[in-house]
């Protein structure tokens, strides 16, 4: 594999490749920097954090911890907050799979535009996300009049929430579909359907498979910053402790009342939930080795030769 | 099942892929689309399959329009130039997939489908490799799975695009000849895509040669050789040495050797282009024929290819001969040799046909 170098000759007369001490100790030197580079990275800006977590969480031992997360109040944003994940995270799975598959195995007019709209979450401030559902469906909003004589609440409500942590994790699945979906192509498909199966089965039997892992990758990162969004959900939130409180809305608000060890065991939680499902994605590709195997292939091209 | 394209079109955005085909493929044909790439032949295969809609003409399947078929009512088993095997199938499940995604009506038992993908995988001498998964297997391996997977729903055409591409040379061969067997076992209508001459020549009955999406030209593989209709078609099949006719005194020359009466010369000082195939030329002693310094000497098994500097013309335009290696035995060339040049065959084209100034190609 390694490519001959100009400085490097060959002995004729023994055939023994003669090679300078300099570019190969070079190598190693830069090889080692990259590594330790990224790894002193990963621990200030990622382990350190995380640790402070939870050292701050049990500062004032495991009492004070129980009582901050078994509060009511704190039981209530839990509830909350998985409910909205629940809700949210099937909804842009859905829609994730249904955009990726139109944008990759078809040609259509305004394939360009639909793929801004997807990024247009990214691109917006969440703040801004959740004050247009205040313009759209508050008090003095498009729709307010009208939802206010039939009484249905959707800001500083749940409705709300959910819609606001929608828009958010709206992109996700679709993001991490469209590549490797565009990496694939259409022959396993089109062989599926000349071989007579239909088009759900070959959703089902065929590019289900080979998606998977792309979507489980979309659906966590989903799944992560649907319980995590602040911004958004802050605006149409109301902040009303018990019932429209998530868990970050909430660790703002112990933190902001300098209680913060609560704050911080609170905090904890939601970084465990995050670390269940990274641990959850791990044990299913141990699980599975040869699934393993087949998403790097699915993430290369698919021409090649394994 | 016969299958006939009447005046078929098709257009990816400006570009013309397939302009007015005509195709009358008989029942059991064993046939080639030829050309490079870019000539519309992987297009005409998918219009066939039904992966493609032509904007304008019909598809026939035995006499019966199937332009807007879907595809799964076409019966046509259709093998991708890279095998599209499912990753995450085993090599016995890809080849029962077919026969699993059966309506429930039609669907033959458990054991009926176990049967029958066994027996497809003893036909394509993998059934050992029924619990091994596509990444574990060669490419040559793969294809062959990937045959077995298109027959198993007994289509009644069997289309191939590009088969023997991803494979090394030795593969190829055995897989050209297994091909061929199995064709004439089974007895189905097959055609197959390929921008190799040679393939197409060792493989098919029928060999359509395919120029920006037109047909420039069908026939049994010798008499497409033998006979080109058109400098396109001489070119592509097979090498050629290229030389331009030159006049003088009202006479056409192949350097000193005259050619004057061939009929496709035309007026006095037309540009014309003779081709020459390597084994059309003769070599023989100096005082006989166009002088030439021989350059190079191959022995290719059989064969002996020489590299010949002809007197007159350019030094990187050397004439390419071949000669049997009893012939060459006779009088053993070597390099620096002078010799003499005679062509026992070759003919004449317009030189705008062929794109006037090129170099020779060897």
């Amino acid at each position: 594999m390694e490519a001959p170098s100009i400085a490097a000759g060959c002995d004729v007369s023994t055939g023994r490749r003669l090679r300078k001490r300099g570019p190969r100790q070079g190598v190693r030197w830069g090889r080692f920097l990259l590594i330790a580079t990224a790894l002193a990275f990963l621990a200030a800006f990622l382990l350190l954090p995380l640790l402070v977590v939870f050292a701050q969480a049990l500062s004032k031992g495991a009492g004070v911890y129980l009582s901050a997360v078994s509060d009511p109040m704190a039981w209530a944003a839990i509830k909350l907050t998985l409910m909205v994940a629940a809700i949210a995270v099937p909804m842009n799975l859905v829609f994730g799979v249904v955009s990726a598959w139109a944008i990759t195995k078809f040609q259509f007019r305004g394939k360009s535009a639909l793929i801004s709209l997807i990024d247009l979450p990214f691109a917006v401030s969440p703040v801004i996300a959740g004050l247009t559902y205040i313009l759209l469906f508050g008090a003095h909003g498009w729709f307010g009049a009208y939802l206010q004589e039939h009484d249905i609440r959707i800001v500083f409500a749940v409705p709300g929430i959910v819609l606001a942590t929608l828009f958010v994790t709206f992109p996700f699945v679709a993001r991490e579909l469209i590549p490797v979906m565009q990496a694939q192509g259409k022959d396993d498909e089109e062989t599926a359907l000349s071989l007579g199966a239909g088009g759900w089965q070959v959703f089902w039997h065929v590019t289900l498979p080979n998606i998977r892992w792309g979507l489980l990758y979309g659906v966590l990162l989903c799944n992560a910053r649907a319980m995590g969004e602040f911004g958004a959900v802050s605006v149409v939130s109301g902040h009303i402790r018990g019932l429209t409180n998530t868990m970050p809305l909430h660790v703002e608000i112990l933190y902001n009342e300098y209680n913060y060890a609560a704050a911080f065991a609170v905090a904890s939680l939601l970084a465990l939930l995050a670390l269940l499902t990274l641990a959850g994605k791990s044990l299913l590709e141990w699980r599975q080795p040869e699934l393993r195997h087949t998403v790097h292939l699915a993430r290369a091209t698919t021409g090649k030769q394994a | 099942m016969s299958i006939t394209l009447r005046g078929v079109s098709k257009k990816f955005g400006a570009f013309a892929a397939v302009d007015d085909v005509d195709l009358e493929i008989p029942t059991g044909a064993l046939l080639a689309l030829l050309g490079p790439s870019g000539c519309g032949k992987t297009t005409v295969l998918r219009i066939i399959a039904g992966l493609e809609t032509p904007e304008t003409g019909q598809v026939l399947f035995d006499g019966r329009d199937a332009t807007l078929w879907p595809i799964r009512e076409r019966k046509v088993g259709f093998v991708f130039q890279n095998y599209a095997l499912f990753r995450h199938m085993s090599v016995f499940e890809n080849v029962a997939f077919g026969l699993k995604v059966k309506g429930r009506r039609e669907r033959p038992a458990a054991g009926a489908i176990r049967n029958k993908v066994q027996s497809l995988l003893e036909l394509v001498q993998l059934d050992w490799a029924g619990d091994r998964y596509p990444t574990q297997l060669s490419g040559g391996q793969k294809q062959r799975v990937a045959l077995a997977r298109a027959l198993a729903v007994d289509p009644e055409v069997l289309l191939l695009d590009e088969p023997f591409g991803a494979l090394d040379a030795q593969v190829r061969h055995e897989l050209r000849r297994w091909l061929r067997r199995l064709h004439t076992e089974l007895k189905f209508t097959s055609i197959f895509v390929t921008h190799d001459q040679q393939e197409a020549i060792e493989v098919a009955d029928t060999i359509v040669v395919l120029n920006r999406g037109r047909v420039e030209q069908t026939g049994v593989p010798g008499d497409v050789y033998d006979l080109p209709r058109s400098a396109y078609v001489h070119r592509f099949l097979g090498q050629v040495n290229e030389l331009r006719v030159k006049w003088h005194d009202g006479r056409a020359h192949l350097g000193p050797i005259d050619i004057t009466g061939d009929p496709a010369l035309d007026a006095y000082g037309s540009d014309r282009i003779a081709l020459v195939r390597p084994h059309e030329i003769d070599i023989g002693s100096e005082s006989n024929g166009w002088p030439a310094i021989v350059r190079d000497v191959r022995v290719i098994g059989p064969i002996v290819r020489l590299e010949l500097c002809a007197d007159g013309r350019p030094a990187n335009e050397p004439l390419e001969a071949e000669i049997s290696r009893e012939r060459f035995d006779m009088d053993r060339f070597h390099i620096g040799q002078k010799v003499g040049v005679r062509f026992r065959r070759w003919q004449v084209y317009p030189a705008a046909a062929l794109g006037i100034g090129r170099a020779v190609r060897g």
